[in-house]
C-alpha cells in the first residue's frame, strides 16, 4: 500500500511539472512580440495546455495507469553513472580531447558496472583491453573513415 | 522497356565495383549514428568529379539506398536510428534484438527493405509521368493537412496511453519550435546558448532513443542476474523468407504506403516509415503486440522506407525539383557533369539515366545480400555484457551528436533531452510519437503560414485550406484517423479490463 | 617577482606568436561552416570550388564542409561569429546580401564587421520566374496586373532578407505596387516548386536554378536583377532596367569564404593569396560551368569593397521595414 501511494505521488509530481511546462510555453507564446511569429506556437501550447490538464486530472484521480516511476534503489544505481557523464560532457571533453576524455569515461563507466569482482588484477586487465580495442574502433571510424575532426584538447 | 537495355552498364567491371563498394559502404554509414543518408551521400560527392556521370550516380545511389536500409541495423541493434527514416523499425526491432532474435529482424528488415526497394524502383521506372503530375499536386495547404495527419498518427503510435501519447507529441511540436523561427527569424524559447541553433533532429534521435536506454541498463546496476541468459537464436535465411511471405500484408500496406508518401516532395522520406507502421498496425489482427518486438512492425517500417527511394526521385528526374535534402545532394552528382534532369536528361543522356535506375534495382540486392551476410554475427552484439554495452552505446551517441555539425551544443541538447526521456518514459511518455512531433512541427507550420499568406491575396484562409478535392480528402482522413484512434484505445481498454476481471475472478 | 612575471607573459606571447605564423599553416584539414544545407546552390558550389584544396601548390591541405542550415542561414553564421576558433582551421562560406541583410535587421550575433572576407567565388543574380503555362509573357504584363490587383501577386522566395527577398522589396519600390511575398522554407528548391506547381503566381530564385528549371520546360524566365544581361547562360532575357523598373544589382547573391574577425593576420594573408587561386583552377572552372552556376571570382580587396558598398545599400533599402 505503502508502495501504491509513493507511485501516486510520483506521477502526480510529473503531471505537475508536464503542466507547469504547457502553462510555461502558454504564457510565453501569448506574451511574446512578433504575434505573427507567435501565431503557430499559440495554437499548439493550447492543446499543450488541454492536455497536461486531462493528464493531471487522471493522475490525481489515480485513473493513470502507465508508468510506475522510479523507485530509490535504482535512483541510487543510476547516480555514479549520471555524474560521470555530465563530467565528462560538460567539462573532460574540453579539456582533454574527445579522444582522451572518452577513453577515461568508458573505462570508468565499464569498471563501475562491471559485474565482475574489483578486486582481481585479471578482470583489471580484460577491462582495460575492451577500452582500448572499442576507442581504436571509434577512432578507426570517426577519424579515418569519416574523417570528422573531433575536438582536441591538451593531449590529442 | 529501355530500361532492360542498360544493365550491361551496371555489370562493368568499375561500374560494378562502385556499385558494390556504395553499398558496403553505405552500410556502414548508415549504421553510423549521427550520419543522416544525405550526409553520406554528401560525403561521396567529392569522389563523383573524378568518375564518368553513370558511375558517380551508380555510386550515390548505391549510398542512397543503403545508407537507409543500414540505419536500421543501429536502429535494431542499439536502439539508435540513423535516421528519421529509421524511428519506427526501432520500435520493434529492438525488442526483437533484445530477446535474442536480432539476426531475425535484421533478416526481416533487410528482406523487406528489398522488396519495397525494388517495387519503388519499378514505380519510378514505369508510372513517372503520372506521378510527377501527383508531387505537383501537394500545395502548402495540403501538406499543412498531411502533417495534420501524421500529428494525429501521434495517438496510436504510443500503445500505453491515448492522453500520454499525444502530450509527448505536443511536447515534440513545442521543442521543434525552439530557435529561430525558419520564415521570419525570429528568436523562441531560447533559454540556453545550446539552444539558439534550434534542436537539430539527428542529435534528438540520438539522445531520445539511445540515452534512456543506457539509463536504463546502468539502474540495474551491477546485479549478475538476467545478464547472460540472452541466447542469440542463429536464423536460418528460409525461415527468414518465409517469415516475411506470412506477413504479406505489412509488406503490401507498408510498399504501398512509402510509393505514396515518398513522392510528396519536402514531407516524404521522413515520415514514411512511421506512417506505414501506423497503418500496419491499425489494419493488423495482432495491434495489441506492436511495440512488443513485433515482426510485422520491423517488416512495415523498413519495407515503407526503401519504397519510398524510388519515387522520391520523380520531381527530380523529371522536373528538376529535389523533393528531399538527398535528392537535392544526388542533383549537385548529376550537375557536376553538366547533366540537367528534366527532359533532357532522358532524351539526351538516357544511357547515364537508365544505367542509374538500373543500377538501383542491381543495388537492392547486392545490399540485401551483404545485409544478411553481417546479421547473424551483428546480431551477436546482444551479448555483450551490460557495462559495456551502456557504456559504448553513449561514448558513440555522444559521438555521432557532435559529428552532425561538429557543435558541442548538439551533445548538450542530446543528452538534455535523453535524460529527461528516461524519466518521462518512467511515467508512461514515449519517445515516438515526441520526435514526429518534433519532424512535423516545422513541416505544419511553414505550410500554414505559407497557405495563409497565399489565402491572404486570393479568397481567404477558410476557402483556400477548406475546400477543393484533395483538401476534403486529406481532412476526411484525419478526422477518421482520430475517430479510429479513439475507437481502437476504447476497446484495447475494454479488452484489458475484461481480462484482469478474468483473472482476479 | 614583477619581471619574472612580464617574462613570462612575453615568452608565452612569443610562443604563441610563433604557433600562428603561416608558416606552417595549415597542417591538417580546414573546415568550412555553410549555413545551408548538403544538396542547396551554395553547398553544392563549395564543395566543387574547395575540391583542389588538397593539391600541393594550392592549401596542401583538403577543405571539409559542415553544414550548419537554419533560419535563413542565420544559425551558421552565429556559430561562426560567437564560437567558431579563430586559428583558420574554421571558414565559412558566406552570402551576400542575405548575411549583411539579417545583421540591419537585427536580432543575431553578427555583423558585416565580425567577419574577414577571404574571397569571392560565384555571383548568381536574381531573377523573375512564372510557370510554364502563366499568363504573363513579360515584365511589363507583370507589373501591369499586379498594378490592378493590388496585394493579389504571390511571389514565392527562398525567405525573409536573403537576395529574393531584397530583389522582391526593389521591385515593388520600382513599380510602386503591393505585391506578396512568401518566404519557403526549403530554400531556391522549394521556392521553385511553388511556382512550377502553381501555388504562387510568380517567384524570384537564382539565375542558376531558374535556368534549369527553363531547360526543363517548366518555367518563364522574366527578368534579371542584374545590371547588364548574363550573356553566358540567359542572353535573350532582359534586365529590370530594361523592363522599366530601376532596380539595380543590390539583390545578386555573391557567394564566398571568409573568416572570423580576430583570426591572425598571416592566416588571413595567406588564404587571400591561395584562395582565389584555388577558385580559378580550371577543374573548378569547368565543373561549375557545367553546373551552370555562374563564377565571379574577387579578391579580398574587392569583396571588402563590395561589403561595404551593399551595407549601405540595404540599410537604405530595409529602413522602412
Amino acid at each position: 500500500m505503502n508502495n501504491q501511494n509513493t507511485r501516486n505521488i510520483q506521477q502526480i509530481s510529473a503531471a505537475v511539472l508536464v503542466l507547469a511546462v504547457a502553462a510555461m510555453v502558454a504564457w510565453l507564446s501569448y506574451t511574446r512580440e512578433p504575434a505573427s511569429a507567435f501565431l503557430f506556437p499559440r495554437y499548439i501550447s493550447i492543446a499543450f495546455l488541454v492536455l497536461s490538464v486531462w493528464n493531471f486530472l487522471r493522475a490525481a484521480t489515480g485513473i493513470a495507469k502507465t508508468g510506475g516511476g522510479l523507485d530509490t534503489a535504482s535512483a541510487m544505481r543510476l547516480a555514479p553513472g549520471l555524474i560521470i557523464m555530465a563530467i565528462y560532457i560538460f567539462w573532460l571533453a574540453k579539456y582533454l580531447g574527445f579522444y582522451v576524455a572518452s577513453t577515461l569515461t568508458f573505462f570508468t563507466l565499464f569498471a563501475i558496472y562491471d559485474p565482475k569482482a574489483h578486486t582481481s588484477l585479471r578482470s583489471w586487465l580484460i577491462r582495460a583491453l575492451v577500452t582500448i580495442g572499442f576507442m581504436a574502433i571509434m577512432y578507426g571510424l570517426f577519424a579515418l573513415v569519416l574523417k570528422v575532426q573531433l575536438p582536441r584538447g591538451m593531449f590529442i | 522497356m529501355e530500361f532492360l537495355s542498360y544493365f550491361g552498364n551496371v555489370f562493368e567491371p568499375v561500374s560494378f565495383m562502385l556499385l558494390l563498394g556504395g553499398t558496403i559502404g553505405g552500410l556502414i554509414l548508415g549504421a553510423t549514428p549521427g550520419l543522416s543518408p544525405t550526409m553520406a551521400v554528401a560525403l561521396l560527392i567529392p569522389f563523383t568529379f573524378h568518375l564518368a556521370p553513370h558511375q558517380g550516380l551508380i555510386l550515390l545511389g548505391a549510398a542512397y539506398t543503403s545508407t537507409i536500409a543500414g540505419g536500421a541495423v543501429s536502429a535494431i541493434l542499439l536502439n539508435i536510428p540513423g535516421a528519421p527514416a529509421n524511428i519506427a523499425t526501432a520500435l520493434d526491432g529492438h525488442e526483437m534484438a533484445k530477446r535474442g532474435e536480432g539476426a531475425k529482424a535484421l533478416h526481416l528488415s533487410f528482406m523487406s527493405s528489398a522488396v519495397g526497394g525494388v517495387i519503388g524502383v519499378l514505380l519510378l521506372i514505369f508510372l513517372t509521368p503520372v506521378l510527377a503530375k501527383w508531387a505537383l499536386a501537394f500545395g502548402p495547404s495540403h501538406l499543412f493537412w498531411i502533417a495534420i495527419l501524421g500529428v494525429t498518427v501521434i495517438g496510436t503510435l504510443d500503445s500505453k496511453s491515448f492522453v500520454k501519447g499525444l502530450l509527448s507529441g505536443c511536447i515534440g511540436l513545442w521543442l521543434s519550435m525552439i530557435g529561430y523561427d525558419d520564415i521570419q527569424g525570429v528568436q523562441r524559447f531560447i533559454f540556453a546558448d545550446a539552444l539558439t541553433g534550434g534542436i537539430n533532429i539527428i542529435a534528438a534521435l540520438i539522445g531520445l532513443f539511445a540515452i534512456p536506454q543506457v539509463l536504463e541498463m546502468l539502474s540495474k546496476g551491477r546485479a549478475l542476474a538476467d545478464i547472460d541468459v540472452i541466447t542469440v537464436r542463429q536464423q536460418s535465411l528460409t525461415a527468414s523468407f518465409r517469415e516475411m511471405i506470412s506477413n504479406m500484408k505489412a509488406l503490401s500496406i507498408g510498399t504501398i504506403t512509402g510509393s505514396i508518401i515518398g513522392i510528396i516532395p519536402g514531407v516524404g522520406g521522413q515520415i514514411a516509415g512511421l506512417v506505414a507502421y501506423d497503418q500496419t498496425k491499425k489494419f493488423s489482427s495482432n495491434s495489441h503486440k506492436f511495440g512488443t518486438g513485433h515482426p510485422e512492425g520491423v517488416i512495415a517500417a523498413e519495407s515503407a522506407n526503401n519504397a519510398m527511394v524510388g519515387p522520391s526521385l520523380i520531381p527530380l528526374l523529371t522536373l528538376s525539383i529535389p523533393g528531399s535534402p538527398t535528392a537535392a545532394v544526388l542533383l549537385g552528382g548529376l550537375l557536376i557533369h553538366g547533366i540537367f534532369p528534366g527532359p533532357d536528361l532522358f532524351q539526351n543522356h538516357a544511357a547515364v539515366a537508365w544505367t542509374f535506375i538500373d543500377s538501383m534495382l542491381i543495388g537492392q540486392f547486392l545490399m540485401v545480400i551483404f545485409g544478411i551476410y553481417i546479421a547473424n554475427l551483428a546480431a551477436k552484439i546482444a551479448q555483450v555484457p551490460r557495462s559495456i554495452l551502456a557504456a559504448g552505446v553513449f561514448i558513440l551517441a555522444v559521438f555521432g551528436a557532435y559529428s552532425v555539425q561538429q557543435s558541442m551544443g548538439d551533445v548538450h541538447v542530446m543528452i538534455a533531452l535523453g535524460v529527461g526521456m528516461f524519466f518521462l518514459e518512467k511515467f508512461g511518455f514515449s519517445a515516438a510519437p515526441l520526435v514526429l512531433g518534433l519532424i512535423l512541427g516545422p513541416i505544419a507550420e511553414s505550410n500554414f503560414l505559407q497557405g495563409n499568406l497565399i489565402a491572404g491575396a486570393q479568397d481567404g484562409p477558410a476557402i483556400y485550406f477548406l475546400t477543393g478535392t484533395l483538401n476534403l480528402v486529406l481532412i476526411s482522413l484525419v478526422i477518421l484517423s482520430v475517430l479510429f484512434a479513439f475507437w481502437s484505445t476504447k476497446k484495447a481498454n475494454a479488452a484489458l479490463a475484461k481480462s484482469e476481471q478474468g483473472g482476479s475472478a | 617577482m614583477k619581471k619574472i612575471l612580464a617574462i613570462l607573459t612575453m615568452s608565452v606571447a612569443l610562443v604563441t606568436a610563433s604557433m600562428v605564423s603561416a608558416g606552417d599553416y595549415p597542417e591538417r584539414p580546414i573546415g568550412v561552416a555553410v549555413s545551408y544545407g548538403a544538396g542547396g546552390a551554395t553547398d553544392f558550389q563549395a564543395r566543387i570550388v574547395t575540391m583542389v584544396a588538397g593539391n600541393k601548390d594550392m592549401l596542401g591541405q583538403p577543405i571539409y564542409i559542415i553544414n550548419k542550415p537554419g533560419a535563413g542561414g542565420r544559425v551558421g553564421w552565429n556559430w561562426f561569429a560567437s564560437e567558431a576558433e579563430k586559428d583558420g582551421y574554421t571558414m565559412s562560406a558566406y552570402n551576400v546580401p542575405h548575411f549583411i541583410a539579417q545583421s540591419i535587421k537585427g536580432g543575431v550575433k553578427y555583423t558585416a564587421d565580425s567577419f574577414e572576407p577571404i574571397a569571392n567565388w560565384g555571383a548568381d543574380p536574381a531573377v523573375v520566374v512564372v510557370g510554364k503555362d502563366s499568363k504573363f509573357n513579360t515584365m511589363q504584363e507583370l507589373v501591369a496586373w499586379a498594378k490592378a490587383n493590388p496585394g493579389k501577386l504571390t511571389l514565392s522566395g527562398a525567405g525573409l532578407f536573403v537576395g529574393h527577398h531584397i530583389a522582391a522589396l526593389q521591385i515593388e519600390k520600382a513599380a510602386g505596387v503591393k505585391m506578396v511575398y512568401i518566404p519557403t522554407k526549403g530554400g531556391g528548391a522549394a521556392a521553385m516548386k511553388a511556382v512550377i506547381a502553381g501555388d504562387v503566381l510568380a517567384g524570384v530564385n537564382n539565375l542558376s536554378d531558374a535556368f534549369r528549371a527553363q531547360k526543363a520546360g517548366s518555367v518563364k524566365i522574366l527578368g534579371v536583377a542584374d545590371l547588364e544581361r548574363n550573356k553566358k547562360f540567359l542572353p535573350d532575357v532582359p534586365t529590370l532596367k530594361e523592363a522599366g523598373l530601376d532596380v539595380d544589382n543590390a539583390s545578386v547573391n555573391f557567394r564566398g569564404l571568409m573568416v572570423p574577425k580576430g583570426t591572425p593576420k598571416a592566416i588571413i594573408d595567406k588564404l587571400s593569396a591561395q584562395v582565389p587561386v584555388m577558385f580559378a583552377h580550371k577543374r573548378v572552372a569547368k565543373r561549375m560551368k557545367a553546373g551552370g552556376s555562374p563564377m565571379k571570382i574577387m579578391n579580398r580587396k574587392e569583396v571588402q569593397a563590395m561589403w561595404a558598398k551593399r551595407k549601405t545599400t540595404l540599410t537604405e533599402l530595409l529602413k522602412g521595414l
